[in-house]
């Protein structure tokens, strides 16, 4: 009877339902591998050279998820349940042209379920707010394209400012501003560990990828000075491309997982 | 245990004292005092219907030197002689003074023994009670049912068949089920009927394995885990009180939601568990097994008992039972109010409850019986662990004040027994409405997905509201034939059971701070019904030998109009979009369609069954069994024309019980070792906010169960072991509690010294401790132990007692269930909480209850 309780037994001890929980630090920072800590200069792919000597990002939270990037659906709801496997639920502002990480105010939990893709979520607090005056993006710098010259500034927010009129009328739902304030899915592949630190890299570069300069409004002449419009409904190509550029989940963002 | 009960009841039955020549000098021996007396279920059948005893009544009143005239079978024998041991009597006299008395007694063999076991020889048959016109010497009260439905009768003259002899008993009761192996427990409340006990499904505790948890309050059912299964309240375990069914068919919370809250625990007088589907006479729902509540109460008279006690908790009941009557004749009401432990815990209900047993004729008897339930309670819900540990929330607070319910109940049910010949017969008849509603919220803001064809909302609250109301009608019955074979009679029994069940149920999502619904999720009408035929055998070749089983077949249809069948169109109309409603009209475009839908199928399942047993020896039963079992889906998952899909069990186990008599104490024992198989377990979803449909899963484990009584004393304990995982990676099953320890005791004694007004105090004291290992959760988790110890002391006088009970004597602050999965209550910032973290549900603090009680014009 011994030889066969003690094998039971111990079985029944060792075994587990599967996964953990787990905590871990989080940081973010420019990407070392692009910004050395001073201003940034770079050639975008429009033309356009660019030197930014100022790229602050407000990361409201990051929020880890289990589903396949390619799973994400274009009117899915901004909460899905069940999908998560971590979350950052502090803000930092980070200096995206220092390579000097900030450390995320609180301490990341989550699963060491196979994470698949991230979620930069850029807010002040409540993601469903109608209102959020919170900077989410505060760049300046200077572009130049042949004698052409560009002093540029801008701040983004996302509030009212953003909503965009949904494409069907009969769906008045397909497009929340929740959606607009929640960068995703960035792809990131890995298992979160107990302990582990999960660091946010920012390539500013991507974020002007495409932006027009020449459509830029113009401020002031003395000294000269172009700024971007926040508000989604202007019509200029570059305040449209620097918006899209902040919420490319390819290109401007990329996670890390140390151990 | 088969119950074999005789009371004290039977008071003056006069003894004739043979020969006949003597009788005018002598004064006979008279009862004063009876008691139970209890055979072992694994006994071999008995050999004839009765036992004949020959002994002596001391002048002290005591039957001494006893000898067995005729036999029907060691067990019984000795079970025959053990009660007699310890009946009392006024002494004979002869001229004047007291003298010892030789004289016989025949026990007779329940009805239900002789009718459901076999291997009696032919020629015997029940014992009738001989009327005077026969010429027999009845007694006062020759056919008054005692606490186990038997009837004594005086008889000093031959009667056909039968030797001379000066008792006998007859049986009114209902049968006694066949024991199926270790794992079925008869289990008689008798004086455990003094441990604390929050309701009557705290009587499951006595069978070994039952883990009860309620994260829903006072007047939500217990959640069950038993043998390795989360069977959540009742969908894995087949409820029924003296044969209605109490599992509800199409309850939103979970096809076979069970609430036993409208019992009255004081009337709950046997138990049968049998953990397996081992008994054709199972059926749907007996996953991990079943649970049958035999009502009956053994106190004649009227009593009136009232509590009060901690957190404003009050608690009146009143019982009769008419003296001279069955016990399964009674009546019974009780109220009961309280404001709970913590936040919004406070809790009303009211119950009333009337049976009455009566014969038809002499060999047929039947119950009538109603019962009716009303309940409204509020409920503390889940709390997370981490808001707990960071002063965001108390233990005993709640994050949504509207979490709760109310429930209705209302019943009635007529069944016949009765026997003639070699045949006996069972009808059971029964009409039941109820009405359930349970608010919960589980996981705060988080479900209330936007929809495309929906206007931008943000989460709107997670409360869900669910109301069932049904009407059910069915009917039970089966039949026992005996047939002499192996020259040994053996039976062979063929049933049924029906229910046809109506059944409305909406669940809905209520918006936060208020009580207005944003979005209905089911509104099913349906219309259910489980047909259930069986065939039984019953063979023994030789003594020690018996085989039991037989086939069951389970019919299970559905139809089901889905009130609400469509929730989301990709293309709504552009000039008619359908906004916010919950069902809609339209298909793509706007192509018009009814919101409703309705399915209908059926499903058949055949499901062997059987039992070996082997023995005793020694008084120990070897037994092994393997059974099928089955669990219809909820009426949601049908789709038209497919097949009903069930969930399929397989279950095995073997075991070994025995009892042995000790002097005046009674011990047993067993140990099994079983396994399970159900290819579509339940798992908890909290998003659902009840269990669901998962993967499969198997589990083996162990247990061991004593109980030992005497004359102070009842003494019961248990202890299981279950590893239980999923078949594909062999991963526990969450939630599941790998051991769970209960013992229960009870002590009862005159007090020694003190007797006012020359009558004596009578001292109960009764004892409950429960023990859960670290449970399974997901994620690796590991629950905290469960340790509790509840106590209750009675101290009666004449017609009066008084009582004073505390649950959680050690004042645990402890977590009676917990889980793993995300929520966002938002109690900590407006970003949302959507990873996985502790939640609880809070065992009761320390709480103490005084009660007094009178006892009016009972027998003396």
């Amino acid at each position: 009877m011994k030889r066969l309780a003690l094998p039971l037994l111990l079985a029944g001890c060792v075994q587990t339902t599967g996964g953990r929980l787990v905590e871990f630090s989080a940081q973010a920072s420019g990407d070392p591998a692009v910004v050395a800590g001073g201003p940034l200069s770079f050639t975008s792919p429009s033309g356009f050279g660019v030197t930014l000597t100022r790229a602050h990002l407000f990361a409201g939270a990051l929020y880890l998820s289990q589903q396949n990037p390619q799973s994400y659906a274009l009117e899915a709801s901004c909460l899905q349940p069940g999908v998560y496997s971590g979350e950052v639920r502090g803000a930092v502002r980070v200096d995206a042209l220092s390579p000097a990480p900030a450390a995320f105010p609180v301490s990341g939990n989550g699963t060491d379920a196979q994470t698949r893709s991230a979620e930069l979520w850029l807010t002040g607090g409540d993601v469903e707010a109608d209102v959020d005056t919170t900077v989410v993006l505060d760049v300046a710098g200077t572009a130049t394209r042949g004698t052409d010259s560009y002093p540029f500034e801008g701040a983004f927010t996302i509030s009212q400012n953003r909503m965009t009129p949904p494409r069907n009328p009969a769906l008045p739902g397909s497009n929340p501003l929740c959606q607009q304030r929640i960068v995703a899915p960035i792809p990131f592949d890995a298992q979160l560990s107990e302990g582990g630190t999960l660091w946010l890299l920012i390539d500013a570069r991507a974020w002007f990828a495409s932006v027009d300069f020449s459509t830029l409004t113009k401020v002031s002449d003395t000294p000269l000075l172009y700024r971007f419009t926040d508000d989604s409904s202007s019509s200029a190509q570059a305040d449209k491309a620097l918006y899209n550029g902040l919420r490319a989940a390819v290109g401007p963002y990329r996670f890390t997982l140390a151990p | 245990m088969s119950p074999f009960r005789t009371t004290a009841a039977v008071l003056g039955l006069a003894f004739a004292m043979a020969p006949s020549s003597a009788r005018a000098e002598v004064t006979p021996p008279e009862v004063v005092e009876r008691v139970d007396a209890t055979l072992p279920s694994d006994a071999p059948p008995p050999l004839q219907d009765h036992v004949l005893l020959e002994f002596t009544v001391g002048t002290d009143g005591r039957a001494v030197d006893i000898h067995v005239v005729e036999s029907a079978g060691q067990a019984w024998d000795r079970a025959a002689a053990t009660a007699l041991a310890q009946w009392r009597f006024k002494p004979a006299r002869h001229e004047g003074l007291e003298v010892a008395a030789r004289t016989r007694l025949s026990f007779s063999m329940p009805a239900a023994v002789l009718a459901q076991d076999a291997g009696v020889p032919e020629d015997a048959g029940v014992v009738e009670a001989p009327s005077p016109a026969d010429g027999g010497q009845s007694s006062p009260e020759p056919e008054a049912p005692d606490a186990g439905g038997l009837a004594f009768t005086v008889s000093d003259a031959p009667d056909a068949g039968h030797p001379r002899h000066e008792l006998s008993t007859t049986v009114l009761g209902r049968s006694v089920p066949r024991s199926r192996g270790a794992s079925d427990f008869q289990l008689e409340v008798g004086e455990l009927q003094v441990v604390p006990r929050r309701s009557a499904a705290d009587f499951l505790k006595l069978a070994p394995g039952i883990l009860l948890t309620n994260e829903g309050g006072e007047g939500h059912p217990e959640q069950i885990f038993l043998r390795g299964f989360d069977a959540r309240e009742g969908q894995d375990l087949e409820l029924t009180v003296d044969g209605v069914p109490i599992n509800e068919l199409g309850n939103l919370h979970g096809n076979g939601f069970a609430d036993l809250n409208f019992l009255i625990p004081e009337l709950v007088e046997n138990l049968r568990v049998l953990e397996g589907p081992f008994d054709p006479r199972q059926g749907n729902f007996a996953v991990a097994g079943s649970a049958d509540y035999q009502l009956g109460l053994p106190e004649r008279g009227l009593t009136v008992k009232g509590g009060y006690g901690s957190f404003d908790t009050a608690r009146v009941v009143a019982l009769w039972g008419p003296p001279g009557e069955s016990t399964r004749t009674f009546g019974g009401v009780q109220l009961f109010r309280t404001s709970g432990f913590g936040s919004n815990r406070g809790a009303t209900n009211g119950k009333a409850v009337a049976q009455y047993e009566g014969q038809v004729s002499e060999n047929t008897s039947f119950r009538v019986g109603a019962q009716g339930y009303a309940a409204h309670y509020r409920s503390a819900g889940l709390l997370r662990a981490d808001d707990v540990v960071n002063g965001l929330t108390g233990f005993y607070d709640t994050y949504d004040a509207r979490q709760g319910g109310d429930s209705l109940r209302a019943q009635v049910n007529f069944d016949l027994h009765g026997h003639q010949g070699k045949l006996s017969w069972d009808q059971l008849a029964f009409f039941v409405f109820r009405s359930t509603r349970i608010l919960e919220n589980f996981t705060g803001f988080l479900e209330d997905a936007q929809l495309p064809q929906q206007n931008p909302h943000p989460q709107r609250g997670d409360l869900i509201d669910r109301d069932t109301s049904g009407f059910t009608v069915g009917a039970r019955g089966g039949a026992r034939w005996r047939v002499r074979l192996f020259e040994r009679f053996q039976d062979v029994e063929a049933g049924y059971f029906f229910r046809f069940d109506v059944v409305d149920a909406l669940q809905t999502r209520v918006e936060a701070g208020g009580n207005v619904p944003y979005l209905r999720e089911y509104d099913l009408s349906s219309k259910l019904s489980d047909l259930g035929a069986y065939l039984d055998v019953n063979v023994s070749p030789v003594w020690w030998l018996t085989l039991r089983g037989g086939l069951r077949a389970e019919v299970l249809t559905y139809d089901v109009l889905d009130e609400c069948a469509a929730k989301e169109v990709r293309r709504p109309s552009t000039g008619n979009p359908p906004g916010d409603e919950s069902c809609l009209s339209q298909r793509d475009f706007g192509k018009y369609r009814d919101p409703t839908e309705r399915n209908s199928t059926t499903g058949v399942a055949l499901l062997p069954r059987g039992t070996l047993l082997l023995g005793p020896v020694a008084g120990v039963t070897l037994s092994g069994s393997v059974g099928t079992g089955v669990r219809s889906v909820d009426p949601q998952y049908i789709t038209q024309n497919l097949a009903t899909p069930f969930a399929s069990i397989f279950a095995w186990e073997g075991g070994a019980a025995g009892a042995w008599r000790f002097g005046a104490h009674d011990v047993s024992a067993r140990a099994v070792l079983f396994g399970t198989r159900v290819d579509q377990d339940l798992v908890f979803n909290p998003q659902e906010g009840r269990g669901t449909l998962g993967g499969s899963t198997s589990r083996v484990g162990t247990l061991l169960a004593a109980r030992g009584r005497g004359g102070f004393y009842d003494a019961s304990f248990n202890v299981t072991w279950v590893r239980s995982q999923f078949d594909d990676t062999g991963l526990l099953v969450p939630y599941v509690p790998d051991v769970v320890l209960r013992a229960d005791g009870a002590l009862f004694h005159a007090l020694p010294f003190f007797q006012p007004m020359g009558a004596p105090l009578l001292g109960r004291l009764g004892l409950g401790v429960t023990w859960v290992g670290r449970r399974a959760l997901p994620y690796g988790q590991r629950s905290d132990v469960i340790f509790v110890t509840d106590v209750n002391a009675e101290v009666g006088w004449r017609w009066v007692s008084l009582g004073f009970s505390i649950t959680n004597l050690f004042g645990a602050q402890y977590r009676l269930g917990e889980y793993n999965y995300a929520s966002d209550f938002r109690t900590s910032g407006s970003l949302p909480t959507l990873v996985p973290v502790r939640h609880f549900s809070a065992g009761a603090p320390r709480a103490v209850m005084l009660s007094l009680a009178f006892h009016l014009g009972g027998e003396p």
